[in-house]
């Protein structure tokens, strides 16, 4: 508490939000933005400040403000997560970087670690959402066609014909080739899910866990100029963070402005931890 | 911010890290007076490790015209410009600052990224002198208009700035030969050390969103081969070795020969202060002011030099090893007239008369009849 306590000092500005998770009897596996469910769930107002620990950092701050709401049925979670974005920006090409938003949560009860992505034997657990990574799960990864459609390769040696001679080479081994898929980075594959879900024990040490219960959905609306996005997960994560109704727990946020050529460390966070009350029968 | 000896700024630096040089260091010297500009290296990089999806128009191994060309688009200008009026004097340390010292608080180094089209004109200004010859111009030396090619790959700096500014630490320095490696397993596609990277020589691959770059052809180094641009160099202007730092240099090491022996070659843009582990040996007809910008003060010195090396049968000996084996030459000799290159154990790879043998035959040939010309 006493770093909460200084940290809130230095940062004047910053309001200590306390999100509250009501408690539900909707199915909240699949719940979408435009859900009836979110219609009567208050709206908490986190502030956020530009990353501020390690270089390279954000010379402004784009984000200031992100808006929480949050509900469980007894076995998901889910978070309602509104902010401001200028344009959309869903990455792609050379320079090109993707709109996202991150959860944070300490993987071990009591008192959490550092905000900074968490530290060696006091891990975090994190999910990612990507404007990129819903693109793919909507649309499939993009071939380089469809990122450059006036491009025009003479031959890719490696996409020969299958004469049959060479055994068991289809596309799909072929990729060997390609690098950050030969050296199997979750980054070069289609992504199913527009969440990543990662756990961290301190800056840059990130790995991506395999994914296969939380969801995410955003949209965004050009003419309000804002993201609203959905992520559910399981209150329990088996090897992750796990979280109980009635629980008085911790949470943070990220965000990262594509358009304006935030990815990794440029970002907007909340600078404390952030304290998340689910409500509820224990 | 830690302080390290960067010897090409003849003072200490300021960097992210510690100084940490590895056993040995990956280097190549580029003869730039014999550069034919044939981009055989360009290809025999390509066909060897970027003919895949996303890697349309990348090159790790790139040559360009100086001054008009560069790859990506103005890379050299656009960092030279960020980085600001800076001062060398001749024969004195740099006092000017690196993009790591003269970086924003917020950011590692000075830096800009290059937009997507930038890197899709890799022939950009091609054989583009600097000027129209005027009627009445006759030949001078240095040259009034110019060009020089200058071939390119990643220089497996000693204070990378790919390296530093990776906020994943994706990237590292190989402790056994100084190749510099983007984790391909743990990058994030980032984009920071395409950034960051002043020679602009990490890329980003659209198709795996991973960066990529040039690999100093480690397979091939690990087992006692040059890289593939230095092995497919038609005009022989190339030899890859390990340098040495100068206070750990040997005479009979080819590189640290033509880098500390003789002064001969170069490092391009050291102010930077990466310390790159590219060397060249400045073209001499070109204009010295440009040269100097892009070399050093010590530009003057390396190419006094040169115009000695007619006279000088052991550093000629060692050009014409450049390109006449496809083993990595761990020391050289020259002796009556022969100039031996060895690999590590010291066993003799190649041998090269240092002046070919040349016959003169009569310009009419009577049992012929024909009269015979230099056409080859
Ligand atoms: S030349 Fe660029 S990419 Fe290569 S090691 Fe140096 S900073 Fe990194
Ligand atoms: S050393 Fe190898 S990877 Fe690097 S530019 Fe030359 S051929 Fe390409
Ligand atoms: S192959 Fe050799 S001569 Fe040809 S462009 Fe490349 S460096 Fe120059």
């Amino acid at each position: 508490m006493r770093i909460i306590f200084s940290l809130a000092l230095v940062f004047g500005s910053v309001l200590l939000a306390d999100i509250k998770a009501v408690k539900t009897t909707t199915d909240l596996s699949k719940t979408l933005p435009a859900d009836s469910v979110w219609k009567d769930i208050p709206k908490e107002p986190v502030n956020l400040v530009a990353q501020y620990m390690v270089n390279p950092k954000p010379k402004v701050n784009h984000t200031p403000l992100i808006e929480v709401q949050a509900i469980h049925d007894g076995q998901w979670i889910a978070f309602r997560l509104t902010w401001k974005a200028d344009s959309k920006s869903e990455a792609g090409k050379t320079g090109q970087f993707s709109d996202a938003v991150a959860m944070q949560f300490p993987v071990k009860e009591g008192s959490p670690p550092p905000i900074f992505m968490g530290m060696k034997g006091n891990p975090v657990h994190i999910f990612h959402w990507r404007a990129q990574y819903q693109k793919d799960e909507e649309k499939g990864k993009p071939e380089m066609k469809d990122l450059y459609p006036n491009m025009n390769p003479d031959m890719y040696p490696m996409e020969f014909k299958d004469s049959g001679h060479v055994k068991g080479l289809n596309a799909e081994k072929r990729e060997v080739y390609s690098p950050g898929k030969a050296s199997g980075n979750p980054q070069s594959y289609q992504k199913n899910s527009a969440v990543d879900e990662i756990v961290a024990e301190g800056f840059g040490s990130s790995s991506v866990i395999e994914n296969k219960m939380s969801r995410g959905h955003g949209v965004y609306d050009p003419k309000q100029k804002t993201w609203t996005v959905v992520i559910s997960r399981p209150l329990v994560r088996p090897n992750g963070s796990v979280l109980k109704p009635g629980q008085n727990g911790f949470m943070a946020f990220a965000v990262w402005q594509g358009a304006k050529q935030e990815v990794g460390s440029r970002k907007a966070i909340t600078p404390n931890w952030v304290s998340l009350q689910i409500l509820g029968p224990t | 911010m830690a302080k390290v000896k960067n010897w090409h700024l003849g003072r200490d630096m300021e960097y992210v890290y510690e100084e940490n040089r590895p056993k040995r260091q990956w280097s190549i010297v580029f003869d730039l007076n014999k550069c034919i500009g044939c981009q055989t290296c360009s290809m025999a990089c390509k066909t060897t490790w970027t003919s895949g999806k996303g890697q349309e128009s990348m090159f790790w191994n790139n040559v360009e015209t100086k001054p008009w060309g560069s790859y990506p688009l103005g890379w050299d200008v656009k960092v030279l410009e960020k980085l600001g009026h800076q001062e060398w004097k001749k024969h004195e340390p740099y006092r000017g600052k690196t993009i790591f010292e003269a970086a924003e608080p917020t950011e590692t180094t000075v830096h800009f990224f290059p937009t997507d089209e930038d890197w899709m004109y890799p022939n950009n200004g091609e054989d583009d002198c600097t000027g129209n010859v005027s009627h009445g111009t006759h030949l001078n030396l240095p040259h009034d208009q110019w060009f020089f090619y200058l071939p390119r790959t990643c220089a497996h700096c000693t204070y990378p700035a790919c390296l530093a500014a990776c906020p994943r630490k994706a990237i590292y320095k190989r402790p056994e030969d100084g190749i510099v490696l983007i984790d391909q397993s743990r990058c994030k596609g980032y984009g920071e050390c395409v950034r960051s990277c002043p020679y602009k020589k990490s890329m980003y691959n659209p198709y795996t969103r991973t960066s990529e770059k040039c690999i100093g052809c480690y397979p091939a180094v690990e087992q006692g081969y040059q890289p593939m641009c230095v092995q497919n160099c038609i005009g022989k202007i190339r030899v890859m070795g390990f340098i040495n730092p100068p206070w750990k240099a040997r005479k009979d090491n080819p590189v640290d020969y033509l880098v500390h022996q003789m002064g001969l070659a170069l490092p391009y843009y050291p102010q930077l202060g990466l310390e790159p582990n590219i060397y060249y040996i400045p073209p001499i007809h070109a204009n010295r002011e440009y040269l100097t910008q892009m070399f050093g003060p010590k530009v003057d010195d390396a190419i006094k030099q040169y115009k000695k090396i007619k006279d000088d049968p052991r550093t000629q000996g060692l050009l014409v090893l450049l390109g006449s084996t496809d083993r990595i030459m761990h020391s050289f000799d020259v002796k009556h007239g022969v100039a031996y290159g060895y690999d590590e154990k010291g066993d003799e790879i190649v041998s090269v008369p240092v002046i070919e043998h040349s016959y003169e035959r009569p310009r009419y040939d009577s049992k012929y009849e024909a009269v015979r010309n230099n056409t080859p």
